[in-house]
C-alpha cells in the first residue's frame, strides 16, 4: 500500500513539475515576442522622425531655392533667371500651373469571385505607369500622382499595398493623376478604344477623368544631385 | 481503502486545473506578432529616409553657399546662377553625361513570332526597374529619357521622344553597376519573366557609359510657373 501511494506521489510532483516548466517556457516566449513588439514600434517612431527631418529639409530646399531668385532679381539678372526658370519646368524642380487634366484611378469596388485572384482587381504599379506613359506620348509637359511630381528618375513600384515613387513618397488609392497639356488630346488618348484605359475597366478599376482649366501640378523636392552621372562638356559647346 | 479515492481524487482535481489552465493559456488572445515583413518594410524605409536626409542636408549646404554668394555681388549673384542652372540641366537630362553602369540589350527571338515581339510596355518596366534600382541617366537607342519622354507603341514600332526606335533595344543606365545589375536579375523579377516568355535579354555592367542629353523640343506650351504671392 505503501508502495502504491509513493507512486502516486510521484506521479503528481512529476505533473507540477510539467506545469511549472510549460509556464515558464511561456513566460519566456512571450519576453521574446514582447521585444520584437519593441523593436517594431521603436522602429517605426525612427521612421516617423526621420520623414518629420525629410519633410522640413525638403522645405528649407524650396525656400533656399526662392532666396537665390530674390538675391538675382535684386541685382537684376532677370534673364539669367528665367533662364533658370525655364531648365527647372523641364526638370519638374518648379510648381507649374495650366490647362490640364486630372485622372482618378481607384480598384475595383466589386470583390473577386471565388476563384478569382483578387489581385486581378487591385491597381498595380504597372497600370499607373501604363497611364502616365500614356499621358507623355499625347503631350503632357508635367505630371504628378497624388501630388507628387514625376521627374526623369522616378520610378513607380508597389510595396506591398502601397505604391511608392521618387524613392519614399508612399501613395494610397485612389490615385490622382494631374498631368498638364492639351486636355483634348489627352483624354482622346488615354479613352482610346483597347486603350489604357478600356483595358483597366475589364477588371473593373475604376477611372474618371476631368478637365482642369488651371491645373496645379507642384515641384519635385528630392535630391537632384547624382553620384555617378557627370555632365560632359563638348569641346567649343556651351 | 480511503487513501486510495482520495489520492485519486486529488490527481483527478489536479488534472483537471491543469487541462483548465492549459485551455485557458491556449485561448489567451496572443499579443499581435509583428510580421518579419513589416520590420523589413520599416528598416527599408528608414535607409532611405537616411540616405534622402543626408542629400537633402549636402543640397541645402550647397544652395546655402551660392546665395550667400549671390548676396555679395551682380558678378557672383551671375557665377551661382549659373552654376544652379549647369545642375538642374543635368538632373533634368539636358546634358551630355557618363558614368559607370548597365547596358540592357533586348533582342526578338530570330523567326520569332509577332505576337512574341519585345512591345513598348516590355521596355516600360525595364526602365522602371532601372529607375527604382537608382538609375540618374538612362537612354534608350540613344534617346535620353525625361520628365516627359514616352515609350510608345505605334505600330510594329517603338518611339521615344516621338522617334522610331528599333530592335535590337540598347537601353543604358547610368547608377550603381551592382545594384542595377542585381535588380534586373532577380529572380522572378521582370528580365527572368520576360526571358521565359522569349526574349532575348543581355546585361553588361559598362565602367563607363555616355549618354547624349535629351534632342527633342522642349515642351513647355501649357504648363506656366506657379508663383505664390505673384
Amino acid at each position: 500500500m505503501a508502495k502504491f501511494r509513493f507512486h502516486w506521489a510521484l506521479i503528481l510532483i512529476g505533473l507540477v513539475l510539467g506545469l511549472m516548466l510549460s509556464t515558464q517556457f511561456r513566460v519566456q516566449q512571450e519576453k521574446v515576442q514582447a521585444a520584437t513588439v519593441k523593436r517594431v514600434e521603436q522602429l517605426a517612431l525612427n521612421v516617423e522622425t526621420a520623414r518629420q527631418e525629410r519633410d522640413a529639409l525638403r522645405a528649407r530646399v524650396q525656400e533656399l531655392r526662392d532666396e537665390l531668385d530674390q538675391a538675382a532679381e535684386e541685382v537684376q539678372l532677370g534673364e539669367l533667371r528665367s533662364q533658370l526658370d525655364h531648365v527647372r519646368m523641364q526638370a519638374g524642380l518648379l510648381s507649374v500651373t495650366g490647362p490640364g487634366i486630372e485622372v482618378v484611378l481607384s480598384d475595383s469596388p466589386t470583390p473577386a469571385q471565388p476563384g478569382q485572384s483578387p489581385n486581378l482587381f487591385v491597381l498595380h504599379d504597372e497600370d499607373l505607369l501604363k497611364v502616365v506613359n500614356e499621358l507623355r506620348a499625347s503631350g503632357a509637359e508635367a505630371i504628378a500622382i497624388n501630388s507628387e511630381r514625376l521627374v526623369a528618375t522616378s520610378e513607380i513600384r508597389c510595396i506591398g499595398p502601397a505604391v511608392v515613387i521618387n524613392r519614399d513618397r508612399r501613395l494610397a488609392p485612389p490615385y490622382t493623376i494631374t498631368a498638364i497639356g492639351d486636355p483634348d488630346t489627352m483624354i482622346a488618348a488615354l479613352e482610346m478604344r483597347d486603350g489604357v484605359l478600356a483595358t483597366l475597366k475589364v477588371w473593373g478599376i475604376q477611372a474618371t477623368i476631368r478637365r482642369v482649366p488651371e491645373a496645379v501640378v507642384p515641384a519635385y523636392t528630392g535630391k537632384t544631385t547624382f553620384n555617378y552621372a557627370v555632365p560632359v562638356f563638348e569641346e567649343g559647346g556651351s | 481503502m480511503q487513501t486510495k479515492y482520495l489520492s485519486i481524487a486529488a490527481v483527478t482535481v489536479i488534472l483537471g486545473l491543469l487541462i483548465g489552465l492549459q485551455v485557458k493559456l491556449l485561448k489567451l488572445p496572443e499579443p499581435p506578432a509583428p510580421s518579419p515583413d513589416r520590420f523589413t518594410a520599416l528598416s527599408a524605409e528608414l535607409k532611405d529616409l537616411t540616405r534622402e536626409n543626408e542629400e537633402l542636408r549636402a543640397e541645402i549646404e550647397d544652395l546655402e553657399a551660392k546665395v550667400r554668394t549671390a548676396r555679395q555681388g551682380v558678378q557672383q549673384a551671375e557665377a551661382a546662377l549659373r552654376t544652379e542652372i549647369a545642375k538642374h540641366l543635368v538632373f533634368a537630362g539636358l546634358t551630355k553625361v557618363k558614368g559607370p553602369g548597365v547596358q540592357v540589350t533586348l533582342e526578338n527571338v530570330p523567326g520569332g513570332d509577332y505576337l512574341f515581339a519585345i512591345r513598348d510596355e516590355d521596355l516600360l518596366r525595364v526602365v522602371n526597374e532601372l529607375r527604382a534600382a537608382g538609375a540618374e541617366a538612362i537612354a534608350i537607342n540613344d534617346q535620353r529619357l525625361v520628365a516627359f519622354s514616352e515609350i510608345r507603341q505605334a505600330g510594329p514600332f517603338i518611339n521615344v521622344n516621338l522617334e522610331r526606335i528599333s530592335p535590337p533595344y540598347r537601353i543604358q543606365a547610368i547608377g550603381n553597376p551592382d545594384k542595377l545589375f542585381r535588380e534586373l536579375e532577380r529572380p522572378q523579377g521582370i528580365v527572368d519573366t520576360a526571358r521565359i516568355v522569349g526574349v532575348e535579354i543581355h546585361i553588361e555592367v559598362c565602367d563607363e557609359l555616355v549618354l547624349p542629353g535629351y534632342q527633342g523640343r522642349s515642351r513647355l506650351e501649357y504648363a506656366r510657373p506657379l508663383k505664390e504671392g505673384v
